[in-house]
């Protein structure tokens, strides 16, 4: 089972573990449409539309309503730290939620005593929860673009809002240094996926692939569609895809829906979303046990 | 037979730094009361300002923590970052030019709006819970018209997505540049 974790911009929704579907571009969630926008919501769109295409079962969500003020996001902490030991998903995204060093290190300790231990993957706050609590090491995947990279390389600080302006004012092309230094630090996960103009997939501090074209800029101005790759990233690794393959194929996809939608910088990730199925179709294909790429 | 909760143990990243210790003591009061997980603690001496108390705060909810005092009217010298050497909050942005929009990027928020019609496109970045909520806020508004991040969100993220809105209402303006 892959188990997907973050709060939705619906105050009222309490703590629910479900599955979700999709319609007309919202996410039911027990019965409640929540509109499929930046965060949490774009992640499980993603990842359900990849699932789907390999016929995988969907993904268990586990979801609470939380605008900024933390109770849902306390309520998620605490329902893991409990239960992930008899949920025992084979993969945990962690996602949108009020950072909380405390509770993530609880968490973590909870997940080490699973009898077997998730495929640990952050992406959002949670990233910065556990950079921050000085355990990015015990997560497998991480999903940073070039500030969140910085953020990551800065041993000082607990959210990206305080990161030195000497790492912010750099640009894509310095990810190896930043990524070195993280390492360095204990401050990365096992894989980087660091999202750009060029996309880096650097596995124990190698980088094993680098990812230019096609050449979509506009991609960064969408809210959303960094939340989609780790959807991906999630669905595809759950596949049995090995972890560096499930990221160079996210970012991959990523980069085609942008072209096959024609994005521009006012596109909205719903509309990019809805095309997954097309790029599928059109690149992602099956040789024996595995899936590929079209290059 | 007397029943003690255990109050959940708290260790923050963040201090309310206060010039005397009833505006401290008070401000453990109102912010308990308004949710926030804070602890009363001594300052090292090398963030010390005033006395000799502060509250320890989760630092990624600094604006919602600092709203609740001005509206409680409890004075305070500033908030900072326990770990010392932490420079302050990131005060330069970023401007990229799309043609048709222009997105500026302040720390991990970034805001794009259409040049013609100064409306905002989209906010992408972050990832605290308020953000998702602050995208559907603002898609969609004139930047005059759109809510301040500052005043309607509660963490660093939503403070980040401010100032990226603050120089686009300037660039939008046609402010000169400082």
């Amino acid at each position: 089972m892959m188990l997907i974790a973050g709060t939705v911009p619906a105050k009222e929704l309490p703590l629910t573990l479900t599955t979700a579907r999709t319609e007309d571009e919202s996410l039911v969630v027990d019965g409640q449409l929540i509109p499929c926008t930046q965060g949490t919501t774009a992640t499980i769109s993603a990842a359900l539309a990849t699932t789907s295409y390999l016929g995988r079962d969907a993904p268990q969500i586990l979801l609470a309503g939380d605008i900024g003020q933390g109770k849902g996001s306390r309520q998620i902490y605490e329902y893991l730290i409990e239960h992930i030991a008899e949920l025992s998903p084979e993969v945990l995204v962690l996602h949108y939620w009020l950072p909380d060093m405390r509770q993530t290190k609880r968490l973590c300790e909870a997940v080490n005593k699973c009898p077997r231990r998730p495929l640990m993957i952050a992406d959002a706050a949670s990233m910065y929860s556990a950079k921050a609590a000085g355990l990015a090491s015990e997560f497998d995947i991480f999903t940073p673009d070039a500030t969140e990279m910085a953020f990551l390389a800065d041993p000082k600080v607990t959210h990206p809002a305080y990161i030195n302006r000497h790492l912010f004012d750099t640009d894509i092309t310095r990810t190896p240094r930043l990524a070195e230094a993280a390492y360095h630090d204990n401050s990365a996960a096992k894989l980087l996926l660091v999202k750009g103009a060029i996309d880096y997939i650097i596995n124990d501090g190698n980088i094993v692939a680098t990812i230019t074209e096609p050449d979509i800029p506009a991609l960064e101005a969408i809210g959303g569609t960094g939340d989609t790759i780790t959807g991906l990233v999630a669905a595809l690794a759950y596949a049995g895809l090995e972890l560096a393959q499930a990221a160079i194929i996210a970012a991959r996809a990523n980069r085609s829906v942008g072209q096959l939608a024609k994005v521009t910088p006012a596109t909205k990730v719903r509309q990019v979303i809805a095309r997954y199925p097309d790029v599928f179709r059109e690149n992602l294909y099956q040789r024996g046990s595995t899936w590929h790429w079209k290059e | 037979m007397a029943f003690f909760r255990k109050k959940p143990s708290f260790a923050g990243d963040g201090l309310v730094l206060f010039m005397d210790v009833h505006d401290a003591m008070q401000a453990e009061k109102v912010l308990s009361r308004a949710g926030y997980l804070v602890k009363l603690v001594a300052p090292p001496p090398e963030l010390r300002r005033g006395c000799d108390l502060a509250v320890a705060i989760n630092l990624v909810e600094q604006p919602g923590i600092e709203r609740v005092l001005k509206e409680k009217e409890v004075g305070y010298v500033r908030v900072t970052p326990l770990k010392a050497g932490t420079e302050g909050i990131l005060e330069i942005v970023k401007i990229t030019d799309f043609g048709d929009w222009t997105m500026v990027k302040a720390a991990n928020m970034k805001l794009t709006f259409a040049k013609k019609s100064g409306v905002i496109v989209n906010t992408s970045g972050g990832g605290c819970p308020d953000i998702p909520q602050l995208h559907a806020e603002l898609i969609d508004k004139p930047l005059t018209e759109a809510p301040r991040p500052r005043d309607v969100g509660f963490t660093l993220c939503a403070l980040m997505l401010d100032r990226a809105l603050e120089e686009c209402l300037r660039l939008w303006r046609g402010d000169e540049t400082e």
